[in-house]
């Protein structure tokens, strides 16, 4: 609603004539008022006298037709009639009277208006008879502005204090309305309550809030009368409702309602008002629902939130937050406690440790899950997240190491039918993120040796494919140096393979040994390479030891200076027996097959005279007789009855022995893994980190040549997969010194040399 | 080969009841010295030594022997003689008695 649709000229102007032709004729009527500024400069020379009542006349005519408009009456003369008028008064420098006189008309007028404000109408009703004054002010200066349009483009141009026919509507309209104290509270007052009852719910009259709003800026009133105290009394009452909802609803509700807020705001303000008052109208609301109280909505309700995997209201909190200064700063710093809190609380459970992996795995799926659905993979929350579970996990010394060993284990073995290749492929994958976070990688390492060591030894992993995969995972996640034993395991099996098929062609060509009829198979371990074995020496049939005997001349041949130490407690073989009721084949270790074989010499045995005759030791011989006499497969009879194995028992041979099957495998009934072998193991990987110490310093100072201690240490810290002490590091640099692996900078003690 | 006296001998003969018919043993191989530690280095011989950690060549470092019975890592020895030709533990003149393979 502004004057400028009013720029065209009058429809029954003259355009045909220009201002050139016109010089000095009497009346300039015609002139193009674009070109009005030039033709009043000319005309100045001649001037024309006019009819001494002219003036005086001319204006009571436009004084009637200002009335008439005013009245909203029938004009009696034609626009065009009146136009010229203007034009002739112009012309002959009466502008200046005849702007101040009508302006002194329309001043009268709106005086006169202002009564209708005089009775207590308030609010609604009130600022209905605002706008209809203002509607009908807008349309009569429009008219007015018509007719006296040359006024406007010369006298005005001319004198740029004076405000436009247009602006002079809005400045008398300002003066003698809105700024009467009664009208302009109650004109607010009526304002901020009609938006007040849309913010309660009521539907407004929202033409008429736009309407008047819009009057506020043509009247330039908008901002220093209406958006300043609208924004006010908006803080105010946000900053009640927030402090009444946040205890009212429930977090979740408590965000849907300022969601829901933000966006009837976001309309309200859209439609109604100046679209500069939208962000500081936004931003007056988050701040009061949402800044004001972050720290406790985050306390009351976010743990919940992420425990109940509430992804819609997690991803709205983070959009939320997002609004607010430090808003998702905070919310990161609750979402890494929570997963310390859950985390560890998972890995301090010494009653759960058979779950503590599963139930990381699961803990981390999930995270990821809503850091990436709902914090919309915020750098920051992803970190915090990496963080919060590395901290978790090594709350506890080496047992998730050792457990998530175990879990992989249980994985690979195959036994686990449960998944196809591609889905264990991807479990360890997920298990990787746990090692991941892991510091004592060697301990991992260790126990993971163990069980790989059993899965080969054995014959039971599942698949050689996933066997291979999580090597490469893990030599790409440590490096070559951390899995070069473990693949040398593997390079052991196959070397041991090529070894035996040398063997069994070396055999052939000596047809004495054959007469044995024993398929014997042997593993050669690298010491070293696989997990320390105790040796426990056994007594072996004479034609046992002969096969060893054999075998072992046939590897010192291949091999100098080696020794071979056949392990007993690994062995494991196949016996062809016979029972009443038909024929078995007995897959049983060696302890068991010695034991047995000692049953082709007699029928019953008493414990020491096994003891004597095998030279198992006690403990191990009670576990293999209870295995073959107290398990599920009875080959023995135990004499008396019972469970457990006494040194005064009696063993028999069990000739009735029935099963369904042919092929029976009798478990050697495992010693649990004691606390002290578990603590063997991790101390024996303390002690082979000084080795991996030096090692590494070494590999750096040979690639480096010359390091200064503090970037030799941050290598150090980078290429190890332990926790290192700086002290400890000291100790090994002084010793390699000593060895002349390396030697100090003459004048820098903190620099080193590498020694070739 | 005696098969005399030994009647828990595994036989092709059906009168035992038990009879080995495999055997898969597991060996474990490590080098034929006195001292697990290489005197050199202060790596066990088992390993390979320091130098040949840093390379990733562990496959290549074998043990030396020599006629005093004393046993190192190869590459540290051949290092260790261009300087002295004594054995570092009893100073007897160096002399190989022989390389693992
Ligand atoms: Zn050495
Ligand atoms: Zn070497
Ligand atoms: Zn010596």
């Amino acid at each position: 609603m502004s004057g400028e649709s009013l720029e065209n000229d009058p429809p029954t102007l003259d355009r045909s004539k220009n201002g050139i032709t016109l010089r000095g004729v009497q009346s300039p009527i015609g002139a193009k008022p674009g070109s009005a500024k030039k033709l009043t400069i000319k005309n100045f020379r001649a001037k024309p006298t006019l009819p001494e009542n002219y003036e005086k006349e001319t204006w009571r005519k436009l004084q009637e037709a200002v009335s008439a408009i005013h009245r909203s009456s029938f004009i009696r003369y034609s626009l065009e009639e009146l136009y010229k008028a203007v034009e002739n008064l112009c012309s002959h420098k009466i502008a200046k009277n005849l702007y101040s006189q009508l302006k002194e008309v329309c001043e009268s007028h709106i005086k006169q208006q202002v009564h209708i404000f005089d009775d207590d109408v308030d609010g609604e009703a009130f600022l209905r008879r605002l706008d209809q004054l203002w509607q009908d002010h807008c349309q009569q200066t429009i008219m007015i502005r018509c007719i006296f349009l040359v006024l406007d483009r010369t006298y005005v141009l001319q004198n740029s204090m004076l405000p436009s026919l247009w602006d002079l509507g809005l400045d008398l309209f300002r003066e003698n309305v809105l700024n009467l104290e009664h009208v302009r509270d109650r004109s607010l007052g009526g304002l901020l309550q009609l938006i007040k009852r849309e913010r309660h719910g009521d539907t407004i009259n929202r033409t008429l809030l736009r309407n008047l709003l819009s009057m506020f800026s043509d009247l330039q009133i908008y901002h220093s009368l209406f958006e300043k105290r609208f924004l006010i009394e908006t803080e105010q009452m946000y900053a009640e409702e927030g402090r009444a909802k946040k205890n009212e609803l429930e977090v979740h509700d408590y965000l849907l309602h300022t969601e829901k807020r933000i966006a009837e705001e976001r309309d309200l303000c859209l439609s109604c008002m100046d679209s500069s008052t939208l962000p500081l109208l936004i931003t007056r609301v988050e701040e009061q629902l949402i800044a004001e109280h972050t720290e406790s909505l985050l306390s009351k309700g976010f743990s919940y939130l992420v425990v109940e995997n509430r992804t819609d209201d997690l991803k709205r909190f983070y959009k939320l937050l997002s609004a607010v200064k430090d808003g998702t700063k905070s919310l990161c710093a609750h979402f890494n406690k929570h997963v310390k809190n859950v985390a560890s609380s998972i890995v301090l459970d010494t009653a759960a440790d058979n779950s503590m992996v599963q139930d990381l795995l699961d803990l981390k799926e999930k995270l990821d899950h809503i850091v990436e659905i709902c914090f919309e993979k915020d750098p920051k929350f992803v970190e915090s997240l990496r963080e919060a579970f590395e901290s978790s996990v090594n709350r506890r010394q080496n047992k998730p190491a050792e457990l998530i060993a175990k879990y992989v284990d249980q994985k690979m073995k195959s036994g686990n039918k449960e998944a196809t290749e591609s889905e264990l492929d991807r479990t360890l994958d997920r298990i990787m993120l746990l090692f991941r976070f892991i510091h004592g990688k060697d301990i991992f390492e260790a126990f993971y040796k163990k069980d790989l060591a059993k899965r080969l030894l054995v014959g039971k992993s599942a698949s050689v494919d996933a066997e291979k995969s999580m090597l490469s995972k893990l030599k790409q996640e440590c490096g070559g140096m951390f899995t070069s034993k473990l693949e040398g395991m593997f390079k052991d099996m196959s070397h041991s393979k090529e070894l035996l098929s040398q063997y069994r062609q070396h055999q052939a060509n000596k047809p004495d040994m054959e007469s044995c009829g024993v398929e014997m198979t042997v593993n050669i371990l690298t010491m070293g390479y696989w997990p320390t074995y105790t040796p426990l020496e056994v007594r072996l049939p004479t034609y046992m030891v002969q096969l060893q005997e054999s075998f072992r001349k046939f590897y010192l041949s291949k091999h100098s200076g080696r020794k071979l130490t056949f392990q007993s407690t690994l062995g494991h073989c196949v016996l062809k027996s016979k029972f009443k009721n038909g024929n078995k084949e007995l897959q049983v270790s060696l302890f068991q097959t010695l034991v047995l074989l000692l049953f082709n010499e007699g029928d019953s045995f008493s414990f020491p005279e096994i003891s004597d005759a095998t030279a198992i030791s006690e403990a191990e011989l009670k576990r293999t007789l209870q295995s073959l006499a107290c398990g599920k497969a009875r080959v023995l009879t135990k004499v008396p009855k019972g469970k457990d194995v006494a040194v005064t028992d009696r063993f028999e041979f069990n000739a009735s022995f029935k099963h369904k099957l042919i092929r029976i495998k009798i478990n050697q009934i495992q010693l649990k893994e004691t606390v002290e072998e578990n603590v063997d193991t991790t101390e024996r990987v303390f002690q082979d980190r000084q080795y991996q110490i030096d090692a590494a310093i070494v590999r750096i100072m040979k690639m480096r040549k010359t390091l200064s201690h503090q970037l030799l240490m941050s290598e150090l810290y980078k290429q190890l997969k332990f926790p290192l002490k700086p002290t400890d590091i000291k100790k090994r640099i002084e010793s390699l010194i000593d060895r002349d692996y390396m030697e100090r900078d003459t004048d820098n003690t903190t620099q080193y040399h590498y020694v070739a | 080969m005696s098969k005399i006296d030994d009647t828990r001998k595994g036989d092709t003969s059906n009168e035992q009841l038990f009879t080995l018919k495999k055997w898969n043993a597991v060996a474990v191989w490590s080098w034929d010295v006195e001292c697990d530690t290489c005197a050199i280095c202060r790596v066990q011989v088992m390993d390979a030594c320091l130098r040949c950690q840093a390379d990733n060549k562990q496959d290549g470092c074998v043990v030396v022997w020599g006629e005093c019975n004393h046993s190192f890592h190869n590459c540290c020895m051949s290092l260790w003689v261009e300087q002295n030709n004594r054995c570092p533990l009893c100073q007897k003149e160096w002399v190989i008695q022989g390389t693992g393979k």
